[in-house]
């Protein structure tokens, strides 16, 4: 117990340091943010030209896109802030500046997460509550139990996300190299679930259910929260967002503690 | 009882080979071929309390290697390693506590942020007392002269300021033992002063054991009396720096570049060891032969265009224990019969 609240008290100072050090940057720092904000509204303006034309996407209509969108941005935005930094780790890695991680009292995993709190996330947020909060009113919906699922599925898609940060950045402690797997994995998994997995083959649909769990992200909480029914699976899936996540993560971590043995090893 | 024991320690890695054009390239890809390359091997010393120790040898010789195992970085192949009774790869975090490392071409700081910054996070990660704290930030602002780049970003720092900064932030927790891998790299010569006096008042006061590493000579005759010498993974010398002086402090090279016609070159007192063009290299014993009688006889054959004086460097002291042998081994075991008593 005490040391979890030290674990806290670290984290939160550790965290107030790196915002300190990104508002070093005040230009990086607010373009960072209007940058990203603007990116996913380009994303939503397209989909609404893409609807426009045909008036709905394999029975989703412009705002139930747009909720399930924004409901993935929400959680990319969630797990950018604690774990967006180990998209980095393979640049310490070859500077050899990742020693440092070990040679203090403190779990390498923790301390590498705390070295960088992403604030440019607050364009993920700025986005996502906006979009949300529209196609909520837009939809007409009145959540009251549904509210525990949002908040499942905000957490479990930062697991699943953030776990998968930290598996493609574990590969850097065999390779040194991990930058480019994150575009070759990570970018095509998150805009494919940007549409309906209904949208797609089976094959994809099988691997981002079990393999993957990216459906957990936004697809399967979006068919409980817009009250839809699937066609490929039950809408009860969706509940089981948290779980998931948790479990994901916890393989991930494990991976990447492996590396992590690997490295204390072979060296870089 | 030591306080570092090191008993055959050993380090192999696997290294990719590298086959030779684009097509070995292509190949490499495809299929890779490891060599095994030893990077320790069968290394053996013991540390005292309050001893500092310079661990010297050339470039890729293993002194990155044996530091980041000791410090708890890198798992041995084999071999024994204690740290104050702590092993330090088993038990890494808690090993964290009682040592302070410094590598010198890396800051430990925090790149962004005003160099005072970095000290607060320290504290909270070792959860150092509030009046440690305090005192040792009086302490080192007074003999590094902190203060004045106390609010500076880190990045911002010129890198002799930076490397008092990353020295005093390795010794805010109070460790027991300080490792140095090359501080003095790229300062200039003041600096390099400071630096080496700093060293040496915080072993003297504080008995703080500090192990350093460096392919600065100058470095280890001013701080050092116990020399550990490393070759290709390999103790060549473990003793007193006493006795390589003997062999090597006398010896001197001269550089010369020399105007016109040099061919058969040579001059009394001096041996020609390297010569490129017109640039001669001479080595002489500063007992026997002054530098001014060497360049008074010079002179008076030739025109001297430039001239520099060097000591032995440590690669020539190498070539030279491989050739002369000096009793490596006898010495070395005789160290660690010492150490038992």
């Amino acid at each position: 117990m005490v040391s979890i609240m030290r674990g806290i008290g670290l984290y939160s100072y550790m965290v107030g340091a790196s915002i300190r050090a990104q508002l070093q940057y005040r230009y990086a720092f607010v373009m960072n943010i209007l940058g990203w904000a603007m990116t996913y509204a380009g994303t939503a303006v397209t989909m609404w030209v893409l609807l426009y034309s045909f008036g709905a996407l394999d029975g989703w209509i412009f705002w139930e896109l747009i909720f399930l969108f924004a409901l993935a941005v929400l959680s990319w935005g969630v797990c950018m802030i604690f774990f967006f930094h180990f998209r980095s780790l393979d640049q310490y890695i070859v500077n050899g500046t990742f020693d440092r991680f070990l040679v203090r009292p403190i779990h390498p995993f923790f301390h590498f997460m705390a070295m960088k709190f992403d604030v440019g996330a607050f364009g993920q947020f700025l986005f996502s509550i906006a979009a949300v909060g529209l196609a909520y009113s837009n939809l007409h919906l009145h959540w009251t139990w549904q509210w525990l699922v949002f908040l499942g599925a905000v957490i479990g898609g930062a697991l699943i996300q953030g776990g998968l940060l930290v598996a493609i950045s574990s590969v850097a402690f065999w390779t040194t190299r991990s930058e480019r797997l994150y575009w070759v994995i990570m970018w095509p998994l998150k805009s494919l679930m940007n549409y309906p997995l209904s949208i797609y083959p089976r094959l994809v649909q099988l691997l981002v259910v079990f393999i993957l769990p990216f459906a957990f992200v936004n697809y399967l909480p979006a068919l409980i929260l817009l009250g839809k029914t699937g066609r490929v699976f039950a809408p009860f899936w969706g509940a089981l967002s948290p779980l998931v996540g948790a479990i994901f993560f916890a393989l991930c971590f494990r991976f990447w503690m492996l590396g992590l043995d690997r490295y204390k090893s072979a060296g870089s | 009882m030591s306080l570092i024991e090191v008993n055959h320690l050993y380090k192999e890695f696997q290294v990719a080979k590298r086959q030779a054009g684009l097509w070995g390239a292509l190949r490499s890809l495809l299929r890779r071929e490891y060599l095994t390359k030893t990077a320790v091997r069968d290394v053996s010393f013991a540390v005292n309390q309050g001893e500092m120790v310079g661990y010297v040898g050339p470039n890729g010789a293993g002194k990155s290697t044996t530091i980041k195992m000791l410090t708890g970085i890198l798992v041995p192949t084999s071999g024994e390693i204690r740290v104050n009774n702590l092993i330090p790869y088993k038990e890494r975090q808690k090993n964290a506590r009682q040592i302070g490392v410094v590598f010198g071409q890396r800051t430990q700081l925090w790149w962004d942020l005003p160099t005072i910054e970095s000290f607060e996070l320290l504290k909270q990660v070792f959860q150092i007392p509030d009046h440690r704290y305090k005192q040792n930030m009086a302490t080192f602002a007074d003999i590094l002269g902190l203060d004045e780049f106390l609010n500076t970003p880190v990045r911002q720092l010129s890198l002799g300021q930076r490397m008092r900064a990353d020295i005093a932030a390795s010794l805010l927790h109070d460790p027991l033992i300080l490792f140095l891998d090359e501080p003095t790299i790229g300062l200039d010569v003041l600096a390099k002063e400071r630096m080496r006096q700093f060293i040496t008042e915080i072993n003297r006061e504080r008995g703080v054991t500090v192990i350093l590493t460096t392919h600065d000579m100058s470095d280890i005759e001013k701080l050092c009396r116990r020399m550990i010498l490393i070759d290709n993974g390999q103790v060549m010398y473990d003793g007193e720096l006493v006795l390589i002086k003997d062999l090597f402090g006398k010896e001197r090279v001269l550089i010369v570049d020399l105007e016109g016609e040099t061919d058969s070159f040579s001059v009394a007192g001096a041996q020609l060891v390297k010569e490129e063009g017109n640039r001669k290299w001479l080595r002489f014993n500063r007992e026997l032969t002054t530098a001014s009688q060497l360049i008074n006889r010079i002179s008076e054959k030739y025109e001297i265009k430039d001239l520099t004086i060097k000591d032995t460097e440590i690669e020539e002291m190498i070539r030279h224990i491989y050739e002369k042998g000096l009793a490596v081994y006898e010495m070395n075991s005789c160290r660690i019969e010492n150490n038992k008593f």
